[in-house]
């Protein structure tokens, strides 16, 4: 079994699942709280048709991804500012275009592509030195922005008009936080596939929200479960031969049900909060 | 009581709203540094758009505001860290994991600026804060498991983190008991004498500022009265302000119920 560990493909597999797995639990902080949900889930998405076009036209993919996914976040965000259009309904429709575009671009294609597949169901054993090379990088980057403007994120996310009003650029960082969360989820994209790094982003925040009451312990728990799930779920995949991706997030899944069970939230809170 | 320092708060034929919908018209009005100041008129009447002008998130479309040396005519105003400010109860996830003593740090954040992490100075500045709420011994405590009056506390400690010069309180005493109410009201009194805050309070509750505020401001989109309450508080101008939902059941107490008490 310990032989498994000495193969090239497998260290590359686990060290990029720790990065995927750590990068998208701490962006995740702060979708949950600022309910950012829905707009993760419509991004990859939308990365999912910019990856398609590439493979179809011969361009760079995961430069259309990026482009597909923050354009997605912009229109998004600007929507809701102007207050066009609830958060919900503009993603939800944006949504829906983008897998319409996506399936047209593949449709498409002359000859079956198994490296779209990838993008769309994940396939982090195949990940390449390359890819890798590219997963440190922008995780780097997304992790440096979310470090130096973490005091300005969290407030957002706590309340974004209560910052507007006491002089942060409150306007700005929602962006910024929007930008982020695009970039994951196309780093993200080829290890979890566009189906499910949502889950990565989610689960993680979510079960450590069930275990704490402070913002910092939050973030660490977080990143914590991200990195042990996704490591934990690429073992699981090579060792029963089952597919990484959904391993990854059903494993994230049983402890978020089992962090809802043994809340100390739960337990302790007082039935009536005034 | 008003001296004659300057005015901070500056309002000069000042209109507010979006174009159509004109929540503010045609205010002048002019607040003193030091003063306490109570903003009352029925729901409607466009008390939370002064809140919002006042802390620069709201442009006139007519007039002109200005806010210590700051003209307003535009947003992006530097004046918002210098104003303390307390959200209508209900605005913010009182349930977010957060501690008391890191929703107070978040009021230093503003003044930090980008790319500068708090230091000790910070913590002790809203440690500080805590200490004049009375709350020092809740530091560690999950916001979510305090009672409303305390909550309230903590955000008027968060405000006073910012070290303001202005504290700018909508709606304290919504939701709260009765007691708790008059505790949050005592706790901005005493902050105002203490910390020489110029205080402006939003409230429906006459009754319980009119004993403790130095000016009213009477709001019914425009401005109807600005004075000290004895000067305001009569029944001629209430009258016209409130209509039949003004009921005065003594000489010295009024009540004024209002549209969302009111069962029609």
């Amino acid at each position: 079994m310990l032989d498994l560990f000495t193969y090239d493909f497998m260290q590359r597999s686990l060290l990029a699942a720790a990065m995927v797995g750590g990068l998208c639990s701490a962006v995740g902080v702060f979708v949950v709280l600022r309910g950012l949900a829905f707009v993760g889930a419509g991004t990859s998405h939308a990365a999912f048709a910019g990856v398609a076009l590439g493979y179809l036209m011969g361009w760079p993919p995961l430069g259309l991804a990026i482009l597909f996914g923050l354009a997605t976040v912009w229109i998004t965000g600007w929507m809701e500012e102007r207050g066009r259009m609830k958060l919900d309904v503009s993603i939800g429709i944006l949504y829906t275009t983008t897998m319409a575009l996506a399936i047209l671009f593949i449709g498409l294609m002359k000859a079956y592509n198994a490296e779209v597949y990838g993008y769309l169901f994940g396939s982090v054993l195949s990940v390449t030195g390359d890819e890798l090379r590219t997963i440190g990088g922008l995780g780097l980057l997304v992790l440096g922005v979310i470090l130096l403007f973490s005091k300005e994120l969290y407030f957002i996310a706590f309340d974004q008009e209560m910052a507007e009003a006491s002089g942060v650029p409150a306007r700005r960082m929602f962006f910024l936080l929007l930008t982020v969360i695009a970039l994951t989820v196309v780093v993200s994209m080829k290890t979890v596939g566009a189906i499910l790094v949502f889950a990565m982003i989610l689960i993680p925040a979510s079960t450590a929200y069930q275990l704490t009451h402070s913002l910092t312990t939050l973030t660490w728990y977080s990143v914590a479960i991200g990195v042990t799930t996704s490591v934990a779920g690429v073992m699981i995949s090579a060792l029963w031969d089952v597919p990484s991706g959904p391993a990854i997030v059903l494993l994230a899944t049983t402890m978020f049900f089992l962090s809802v069970l043994f809340s100390p939230k739960r337990i302790n809170r007082p039935l009536l909060s005034a | 009581m008003s001296n004659s320092e300057s005015s901070i708060i500056q309002f000069e034929r000042a209109t507010f709203g979006f174009p159509g919908i004109i929540a503010l018209k045609d205010i002048t009005l002019s607040i003193s540094a030091g003063q306490f100041v109570g903003v009352i008129g029925p729901n409607g009447s466009g008390k939370t758009t002064l809140c919002r002008a006042v802390l620069g998130l709201m442009a006139p479309l007519e007039g002109h505001l200005h806010i210590f040396d700051c003209a307003c005519d535009e947003l992006r105003c530097h004046h918002r860290a210098q104003i303390g400010y307390l959200p209508q109860k209900g605005v913010v996830d009182r349930n977010f994991p957060v501690t008391v003593l890191e929703t107070v740090m978040m009021g230093r954040y503003g003044a930090l600026g980008l790319l500068k992490r708090p230091s000790g100075k910070d913590r002790e500045i809203a440690m500080e804060a805590l200490a004049h709420v009375g709350m020092e011994s809740h530091r560690d405590t999950a916001l979510g498991h305090l009672s409303g009056g305390q909550q309230q506390r903590v955000f008027i400690a968060r405000a006073l983190a910012q070290q303001p010069k202005v504290l700018l309180l909508d709606e304290p005493t919504t939701g709260l008991d009765i007691t708790t109410q008059h505790n949050v009201i005592e706790l901005v009194q005493h902050l105002h004498e203490e910390l020489k805050l110029t205080v402006l309070l939003i409230t429906h509750d006459i009754n319980m500022i009119r004993s403790r505020v130095d000016r009213l401001v009477l709001l019914k989109t425009r401005l109807y009265a600005s004075g000290p309450p004895a000067d305001v508080l009569k029944p001629d101008i209430l009258r016209q302000v409130y209509g039949k939902d003004l009921v005065i059941t003594d000489k010295d107490l009024l009540i004024v119920e209002d549209y969302h008490h009111h069962h029609h």
